[in-house]
């Protein structure tokens, strides 16, 4: 097995920095590329690696694509990133396939947008008070100041109360764990390390695309060679892809929905079968707790529960439906028709390692309580190495397609939904029962995208070259 | 049960007349949200088309032999080509006459009717190597139809409260309720589905291991001698020319189906020639014997694919009509049928390297995406009879309209309703 190089790794990628309930993400404009780069030196020092455990606060940095040009990394050498990098989130196809139309449309965006200021960094400090967070960002914004770096928007990035976002359910549970990174997982979940890091090899036994060196610049001394033997050096190795999207969650329009389709006959609200709908939605209770274990009811406490499979135990949909978003965004080893096995040969192409944090009032919504004050949501962070195939087909292929496996209209109920679907274009949530399907129409969006980027997470001997350049 | 067939046709265009035919393509593009995608649904047997224009330029690689200008349209229709060529040119002569005005030797204006149109069509055919159909047997009309049954039935289904009520009543309900509708009167006859021929793929079985003995020493000699002297594509998706795939891009994903064309170049001498003619006999055999149940080597999104050698078998094209995106597709290609796809197009110039003609190549993932993309070529005008149809929804489809008929058993009842 390949050992990753984990001092040379940002930490974020491996750790998931819940013990550090409070964070900022910076995302940040470079004014003058000779002074920013005066900071990328000295910041590169304090990047956390993997490695570090025992420090009282992380940082993490990313680099747009238009954050490399801005710090003078030349037109070729930028060229040789994935296409995916290069152009950013917001192209035409691209909001296709991710489905950003409407209110979650990049004009309507909060940041990242064509109508936003340019994001060239992003910087993350993980801190373990919101007292130490607020003194680092004071020195920070004055070291922005002094550095030619202008902070274009903020973004609070807190932990979530018993890690449940705010429509009411544990997030995160299902993680994949890198191979050589030392975190080992259940055997189905040990991903080899190409699939988030660059130069290892990945599930196709190939290394992914790396950004190799075309045009000479910098100290090249800190730079690897690249993994095709031809001599290249290495932008990527060690480094990463991050996606961010900032989803707006609107608890109450979701509950209310919820609540209205689970009407007793006598038109009264029948809560517990609300919080079932919601389930059969999400794939798992609020507390975490897996419906193919427990089909009809929340155990209740907080579940960590992942080790679990879909043909065996419910081949049918009976207990968790095709459509349940924690179904259809890992199928496991039900990956459309192809026997257990091989489903969980080609669910493991497909995986991201995901880092969700949350943002406005910690608030935990159910069913009886929905409306949080002020604006809510998470912000949706993942790490994968390639980003077509890994976050872009979970989006489009899983989510958004509503004719995932055998389904014919259904998208996934959480993240898939059109706000203001085509003329004649039915939105449904098929529930399978023992006599017959049971369908949940009318199916509306309650996650609304408030801004989006793609970075570069660089190792951190490359944040360092990049301030040589 | 109805045939599907291919069509295509490669006509010369006219010196001097290219922009003006890319301009007419271009207007067709836009037509095709209005009225001429109204003039296609009214063939009424016609399920994809495409048009677009093939030039040196149009190939990654250097061609073996120059290659004119030329319009390819490409059809899949029902029923025999004569009726399909003459359906085309006489629902909208109009355009046929506009598009065609540019390509060499259409008739003049005073002779031109049904006939001479049709005639002029088929000219230009070319023949098709293989054909796979996702749903074979399965005309345009048959489609049509049981997506209306499938859409009638899931509504009653669900409009009904059948609290305690056993799955075979249910069904049963649900056949009477159709069989009120005399719209739904061609529901109560089921319709035969092809299925595997185990006689043919025995027999094929038995043919490959008595040409073993040759079958053995042809890959030896193709790999000592052929593939090792091949020149690989090495090429990353992070270095194609990035107007040429922003430009496919375009006209992707805007409906829940795809298409892709692809122009290749034929390796060199009859090695390579006779070994791919061998590949498509092999790839026709398991068509017509083991992919019949909407999956072709396992891919359960293809509508319809094609294989066409054509410039005296120097040059070949390869088009198919899919559900979901590029790269779910390609994904599928290599994930499920990597071997089957290398041993025809490792035949073609600048593949990534393989082994024995069915090892590497597809596997290589990268390498073989950028592949993928860098010989894929713009299909200006393309046309799907039905948009919001998966090929897993036509077959489904079918058996839900098979199964109405049928007895069912309370597990099989329950199995039918949830078809849909």
């Amino acid at each position: 097995m390949e050992q990753l190089e984990l001092s040379d790794i940002q930490g974020f990628l491996v750790r998931d920095y819940k013990n550090m309930p409070v964070s900022k993400y910076f995302l940040l404009e470079v004014l003058d590329a000779t002074k920013a780069k005066v900071f990328v030196k000295e910041i590169s020092k304090e990047i956390t690696s993997v490695s570090h455990t025992t420090g009282n606060f992380y940082m993490n940095i990313g680099f747009t694509s238009a954050g490399l040009a801005s710090l003078g990394l030349h037109a070729n050498n930028i060229q040789s990133f994935i296409r995916e990098f290069r152009e950013g989130m917001v192209t035409p196809h691209r909001q296709r396939l991710l489905g950003d139309y409407n209110s979650s449309a990049p004009e309507n965006w909060n940041w990242g947008g064509p109508e936003n200021p340019s994001i060239h960094l992003m910087l993350m400090i993980f801190e373990t008070s919101q007292e130490k967070l607020d003194e680092h960002t004071q020195q920070l914004l004055s070291k922005f100041d002094q550095n030619g770096l202008k902070a274009v928007h903020i973004l609070n990035a807190d932990t979530f109360p018993d890690d449940k976002e705010h429509f009411g359910f544990r997030d995160s549970i299902s993680q994949p764990s890198i191979a050589g990174s030392g975190f080992e997982g259940l055997e189905r979940d040990n991903i080899k390390p190409g699939e988030f890091v660059l130069g290892y090899k990945n599930e196709y036994n190939v290394h992914p695309d790396t950004p190799l060196i075309k045009d000479a610049q910098g100290n090249m001394e800190l730079l690897p060679y690249g993994p095709d033997g031809s001599g290249q050096k290495d932008l990527g190795r060690n480094g990463t892809y991050f996606v961010l999207r900032q989803l707006k969650e609107d608890v109450d329009g979701f509950w209310n929905f919820l609540n209205e389709k689970s009407k007793n006959e006598d038109g009264s609200l029948n809560h517990d079968e609300s919080t079932k709908l919601a389930a059969k939605m999400m794939g798992r209770w609020p507390s975490g707790a897996p419906l193919v274990k427990f089909p009809d009811k929340d155990p209740g406490g907080l579940s960590n529960d992942n080790d679990f499979v879909y043909t065996e135990t419910d081949k049918l949909g009976l207990q968790c439906p095709f459509g349940a978003h924690s179904r259809r965004t890992n199928p496991r080893d039900n990956f459309e028709e192809t026997g257990p096995a091989e489903s969980l040969k080609l669910t493991r192409k497909h995986r991201i390692m995901r880092r969700v944090r949350s943002y406005g009032e910690k608030y935990v919504g159910s069913s009886t309580q929905h409306s949080p004050n002020g604006e809510v949501g998470i912000l949706f962070g993942c790490f994968n190495a390639d980003i077509n195939r890994q976050f872009e087909f979970i989006q489009y292929s899983w989510a958004n397609y509503p004719k995932f496996k055998q389904l014919y209209a259904d998208p996934d109920p959480f993240i898939g939904v059109k706000e203001i679907p085509e003329e004649g274009v039915i939105q449904q949530f098929t529930i399978p029962r023992l006599t017959h399907n049971k369908y949940v129409d009318g199916l509306k969006s309650f996650v609304t995208v408030k801004g989006g980027a793609y970075f570069f997470f660089p190792s951190i001997k490359v944040v360092e070259f990049l301030s040589t350049i | 049960m109805t045939n599907q067939n291919p069509l295509t046709l490669l006509t010369p265009v006219r010196e001097g007349s290219f922009f003006k035919l890319n301009e007419i393509l271009e207007k067709f593009k836009v037509g095709l949200h209005s009225n001429l995608n109204e003039k296609f649904n009214q063939l009424g047997t016609l399920h994809y088309a495409r048009w677009f224009i093939l030039q040196e330029n149009s190939f990654r690689d250097k061609t073996t032999l120059p290659v004119p200008v030329r319009l390819v349209f490409s059809s899949n229709f029902d029923g025999d080509e004569t009726t399909h060529a003459e359906g085309l040119v006489s629902i909208f002569p109009e355009y046929f006459d506009e598009l065609y005005e540019c390509c060499e030797g259409y008739p003049e204006a005073p002779s031109r009717n049904t006939e001479s149109r049709k005639n002029y069509l088929l000219k230009w055919k070319v023949k098709t190597a293989a054909f796979y159909v996702g749903a074979p047997g399965r005309s345009l009309k048959q489609i049509q139809q049981e997506d209306q049954l499938k859409r009638f039935i899931r509504n009653f289904v669900n409009s009904n409260n059948w609290h305690g009520i056993p799955a075979v009543q249910i069904k049963n309900a649900v056949k009477e309720e159709v069989y009120k509708h005399p719209e739904f009167e061609w529901a109560k006859k089921p319709e035969p589905v092809k299925s595997t021929n185990l006689g043919g793929m025995i027999l094929m079985i038995c043919i490959i291991i008595l040409l073993l003995p040759i079958i053995i020493p042809w890959l030896l000699a193709l790999h000592f001698f052929y593939e090792r002297k091949d020149k690989n594509c090495y090429d990353k998706r992070s270095q194609l020319d990035d107007n040429l795939v922003k430009r496919l891009e375009e006209d992707e994903d805007l409906i829940n189906q795809n298409q892709f064309t692809q122009v290749l170049v034929v390796k060199r001498g009859k090695v390579r020639l006779l070994t791919i003619q061998g590949q498509m006999l092999f790839a026709r055999t398991l068509i017509k014997n083991l992919f019949v149940k909407g999956k072709l080597m396992g891919i359960p999104t293809i509508h319809f694919a094609r294989w066409v050698l054509f410039d005296n078998n120097k040059h070949m094209m390869f088009f198919s009509n899919f559900d979901g995106s590029w790269n779910q597709y390609l994904c599928d290609f290599i994930d499920k049928s990597g071997w089957g796809l290398t041993g025809i197009f490792s035949n073609t110039v600048n593949f990534p390297k393989t082994n024995f003609l069915f090892t590497g190549g597809a596997y290589d993932e990268e390498h073989f995406l950028a592949w993928s993309r860098g010989t894929q070529i713009l299909t200006q005008v393309w046309y799907s009879a039905y948009h919001d149809l998966s090929i897993k929804n036509i077959v489904n489809n079918t058996l839900i309209r098979n199964e109405l008929s049928k007895d069912l058993s309370e597990e099989q009842a329950q199995l039918f309703l949830k078809r849909f």
